[in-house]
């Protein structure tokens, strides 16, 4: 047996360290477009991060992973929903793999971030979230906002209630304390006002609370007509529990204005959805030739009907590959120019892209949840009852000027 | 009350053992998950509640005999950095297992709906889960204040040389109570899953107010645990009443407040 | 292993070949981090699970200046260092009369409440989106918006760091603070007053951890919310414990073994933290002293090995 020398551990070493996918030592290929998903693997969020990836991914596979002839190199970070570790994956996407176009994150305060990376090193950045200052006070020529605007959520969800219950004067809101949530609150306020609603009461809980009995217990006692919940996730999922367990539904109605969808009801049992009505910028039941074929593949695929994640993340990258197309060219630039003003019908209906704000303008979902009784099958949670598009008012919007490149 | 029982467990473990068990949090999850594991291979709630605490005592065995024991001299350092992998190896397991999604489970079907109390509306299953798990804490109360081998782990807290001087198997009392806190670990995990539904997280929130329950009661003071339990609970439905953003994060100060005045906790000896 | 430090300058000089710059700088300033926390840790044997609240705590102050008023790197960093120096000897003043558990406990519970004021105080620090438009500012000409400046400049600061740090440990106090690890009832008794002692470590260790916040800060350009919480004060801790809390340069190996695994492991496995448990696990049971003693005990391993093949 020969000796092992100092220099060949050193050559194994480095050996490893390549093959462990040292990015600076692999590069992209030339020609090949490279397109970073940042998905929450980890964390809070690690439930959204794989479903994310599918939504992406089938979109991408529809194209037979090629763009304009170019092979497409679609790569998924982890984001940890830590602003931290997201920023310099994403500059590490960015710097070593070649990334030039990123759709994601999922939180809206790591979305912040990966907004100024996407600033800085001048790349193109999808994002579908609450916050509203994407598409706001913190707007840019990179970024985009794929979600509805909690405006129009609030307005779909609001004049949509009222519609089918008009004598629910009383409200009670139990709002996630957090930059989205007080946004949908002050617009629900708004256009509460002009239904006559009388907000009796407005709570607010930190994010990721668990111990709901307190918020519940106080809005019971305020004796309103319907509870509305402003908040996502296992938030939102915890608070309707809660309200269940402590008999406020199914007596009074409670509103999930900035729901998941399937996500969150899949979380919870017939028993607790009944008279739950949902807000969603997705619902699978959509009634458009897109969304039937996603949905249609979707369970083909995976067995369960997409919620709002996977389908932000398909109609992303859809809009993504809609702008490519228009543009002729995988230059950042142009696709951005491509992007700007594009109007199209697809995932959730007549989608247009706001040249101004960059906030994507289209449908915004809602709906009933069934009971038991009328479940046709597992998923059967709710129809779809209405949709609304009223776009931002101009007087509301905070992106004075989306800037040059 | 379930704060109380978290509290017990992890003061059992900390005042014996000595060591900040930050697995605790993760056990409480196993036990949830377990229950609903239970519920749907035995087909019966109670028998499940029974069942699946006994699962995490075991785990906390398989713990101790492999892990903890071997670590009683390491610091606390050491001891902390173990605790902790396993916290991570133990969470990361059950998404392994069960998957990242969460998921509810409803009480069995007499302790759904809730009573009239006239000023407000109780769900029958948390005075069932408050009803159960004072019995608990008042069985191992009585457990370590009433029996000989209760108290011989009480002397144990106190001083361990000497019980080991007298003849008993240290060891054995040290298996024997991180069991015992594993158990009551468990057995939060699994009467909060109704409540508070079952996700890979559930546990880390738990364990932070564990700590912060054992540290108010001073550390290997079962009563004073218990104590502190109920005044958490009490104190975040207080504060939740008036600025009900800080509920939870007031725990902390509170926390800081008192172990800065006293920092032998409430009750603590020391 | 002669001459650790030229192999460490070999290393700062070649990792940004190696990783990209943005990792290698995340490296440097883990390491800075960890360094300030071993002062504590590995050399007065105080387990500080609270690190973070002056690594946070810096970072904000020094992120808002930056932000608001653009001031000079190196002021920036001053003040870092004094925000990191000052809320260690708040926390340090509160914490030293107390040991073992209570310790560890208390400087947990200190750094939630640094945390809670971070969350609530949102029209400053951002609350839970975190202090966005840190800027970095040039220096002398350079521009520091280049990663690999940027890291040069982390690199010379963290190069310093190392010298100053292995200054303190060499000198006499470094010397008090390993005797009270040792034995704190006899360094008493010798007349030393411990808890003072105990003090003036916690503010050197904060003033270090002050600066890796500032530069962290000016890394990404945003102060997150977790830079005060308590899994990063976990992550530095874990970090040098498994670099190994006996040596100056163990807080350095595990910066550099906890990022870069949690890097590439993250791409290949998302259920990768079940492997850092494992990793914790095996470190306590196997290497106590983390992967310096690991490679300690394989390089005597490889002595003895070399030489008995010598001699038969």
């Amino acid at each position: 047996m020969s000796k092992l020398s100092r220099r060949d551990i050193l050559k194994m070493g480095v050996g490893a360290a390549a093959g462990l996918g040292f990015p600076a030592i692999i590069r992209a290929q030339q020609k090949e477009l490279v397109i970073l998903g940042i998905w929450p693997a980890t964390g809070a969020f690690s439930d959204v991060g794989p479903i994310l990836d599918r939504g992406m991914r089938m979109a991408l596979e529809e194209r037979d992973m090629k763009i304009q002839g170019r092979p497409v190199k679609y790569i998924v970070r982890d984001s940890a929903t830590q602003a931290g570790a997201a920023t310099r994956r994403v500059e590490e996407a960015v710097d070593g793999e070649g990334a030039k176009f990123i759709i994601g994150p999922w939180s809206s305060g790591v979305a912040l971030a990966v907004s100024e990376v996407a600033k800085r090193k001048k790349v193109f950045h999808y994002f579908s979230g609450g916050t509203e200052d994407i598409s706001g006070s913190r707007c840019h020529r990179y970024s985009f906002q794929w979600a509805a605007s909690p405006y129009t959520a609030a307005k779909t969800v609001v004049d949509n209630f009222m519609k089918a219950n008009p004598k629910a004067k009383r409200w009670h809101l139990l709002v996630a304390d957090y930059a989205f949530g007080w946004s949908v609150e002050k617009y629900i306020k708004e256009v509460g006002k002009t239904h006559g609603i009388e907000f009796v009461g407005a709570d607010r809980h930190p994010l990721g609370e668990r111990e709901f009995s307190n918020y519940v217990q106080k809005a019971a006692a305020n004796k309103p007509d319907v509870v509305a919940m402003i908040n996502f996730g296992l938030d939102a999922v915890s608070g309707a529990r809660e309200i269940f367990n402590f008999g406020v539904t199914p007596k009074i109605p409670l509103i999930m204005t900035w729901s998941s969808g399937v996500e969150e009801l899949v979380q919870l049992t017939p028993e607790i959805r009944d008279n739950i009505w949902v807000g969603s910028n997705f619902y699978y039941t959509a009634d458009t030739p897109v969304a039937k074929n996603f949905v249609k593949n979707y369970q083909a695929k995976f067995g369960n009907p997409p919620g709002y994640a996977p389908s932000a993340a398909y109609g992303m990258t859809r809009m993504m590959l809609h702008a490519f197309d228009k543009a002729k060219s995988v230059e950042v630039q142009d696709v951005i120019r491509a992007l700007e003003g594009i109007e199209v019908n697809d995932l959730v209906g007549r989608m247009r892209v706001d040249a101004k704000t960059h906030q994507t303008l289209r449908p915004y979902f809602f709906m009933r949840c069934k009971p038991k009784s009328a479940m046709k099958h597992p998923t059967d949670f709710a129809d779809i009852i209405a949709t609304g598009d009223t776009p931002l008012p101009a007087e509301y919007a905070a992106c004075k000027d989306i800037g040059s490149f | 009350m379930l704060y109380a029982l978290m509290g017990l467990g992890l003061s059992l473990i900390t005042g014996v053992l000595n060591i900040p068990n930050f697995a605790h949090g993760a056990l409480f999850a196993v036990g949830a998950y377990l229950l609903v594991t239970t519920v749907d291979v035995v087909g019966n709630f109670w028998l499940a509640l029974v069942l699946a605490p006994v699962g995490v005592a075991l785990m906390g065995l398989l713990i101790e005999y492999a892990g903890i024991r071997r670590l009683y001299a390491a610091g606390h350092d050491y001891q902390l950095l173990f605790t902790f992998g396993l916290a991570l190896i133990i969470s990361e397991g059950i998404i392994v297992i069960w998957g990242p999604v969460g998921f509810s489970h409803l009480p069995p079907p007499i302790l759904r709906g809730g009573l009239d109390l006239g000023f407000t509306f109780y769900p029958k299953y948390r005075l069932f889960v408050m009803v159960v798990a004072g019995l608990l804490v008042l069985l191992t109360w009585l457990f370590l204040e009433k029996t000989r081998y209760g108290a011989i782990m009480r002397a144990g807290i106190e001083n361990k040389e000497m019980v080991s001087l007298l003849g008993i198997d240290i060891h054995k009392l040290f298996t024997v109570a991180f069991a015992l806190g594993a158990y009551l670990a468990g057995i939060a995990g699994a009467l909060t899953a109704p409540i508070r539904g079952i996700n890979p997280n559930m546990g880390v929130d738990m364990l932070g107010i564990a700590f912060v329950v054992v540290a108010l009661g001073g550390l290997g003071n079962l009563l004073g645990a218990i104590a502190a339990g109920l005044l958490i609970g009490v104190a975040q439905a207080i504060v939740a009443a008036y600025w009900t953003e800080a509920s939870t994060a007031v725990i902390f100060a509170v926390m800081a407040a008192v172990l800065l005045v006293r920092p032998q906790g409430l009750f603590g000896i020391r | 292993m002669k001459h650790p430090i030229l192999l460490l300058v070999a290393a700062v000089a070649l990792l940004p070949f190696v990783v990209r710059p943005v990792i290698a700088t995340e490296i440097w300033i883990f390491a800075i981090f960890g360094l300030g926390l071993n002062l504590l840790l590995g050399y007065t044997g105080l387990l500080s699970f609270g690190q973070s609240t002056f690594f946070g705590s810096a970072a904000y102050v020094a992120g808002w200046l930056l932000k608001h008023y653009a001031i000079n790197v190196f002021l920036a960093l001053g003040i870092g260092v004094a925000v990191g120096a000052a809320s260690a000897a708040l926390v340090g003043y509160l914490c030293v009369q107390r040991s073992g558990l209570y310790f560890i406990m208390l400087t947990f519970a200190l750094n939630q409440l640094f945390y809670f004021i971070a969350y609530q105080w949102t029209s400053v620090t951002g609350g839970e989106d975190g202090m966005h438009g840190v800027g970095r500012p040039a220096v002398f000409g350079i521009d520091f918006k280049d990663p690999l400046n940027y890291y040069v400049f982390i690199s010379l600061l963290f190069l310093l760091s190392l010298w100053v740090m292995k200054r303190i440990v060499e000198s006499p106090l470094g010397k008090i603070l390993q005797a009270i690890r040792e034995n704190e009832v006899r360094a008493e008794a010798v007349g030393y007053n411990v808890p003072r002692f105990k003090l003036l470590a916690f503010v050197i260790g904060g003033a270090f951890s002050g600066l890796a916040g500032v530069l962290y800060a000016m890394l990404f350009g945003i102060v997150p919310l977790e830079a005060i919480g308590f899994v990063f004060s976990g992550n530095v801790l874990f970090a040098t414990l498994i670099g190994g809390s006996g040596s100056l340069y163990g807080p350095i190996i595990g910066s550099f073994v906890f990022i870069w695994l949690s890097e590439s492991v993250s791409v290949i496995w998302a259920r990768w933290p079940l492997l850092l448990g494992l990793a914790f696990v095996i470190v306590v049971l196997f290497f106590r002293g983390g992967v310096v003693e690991a490679w300690a005990r394989l390089w005597s391993w490889w002595m003895r090995w070399r030489s008995s093949r010598q001699t038969s």
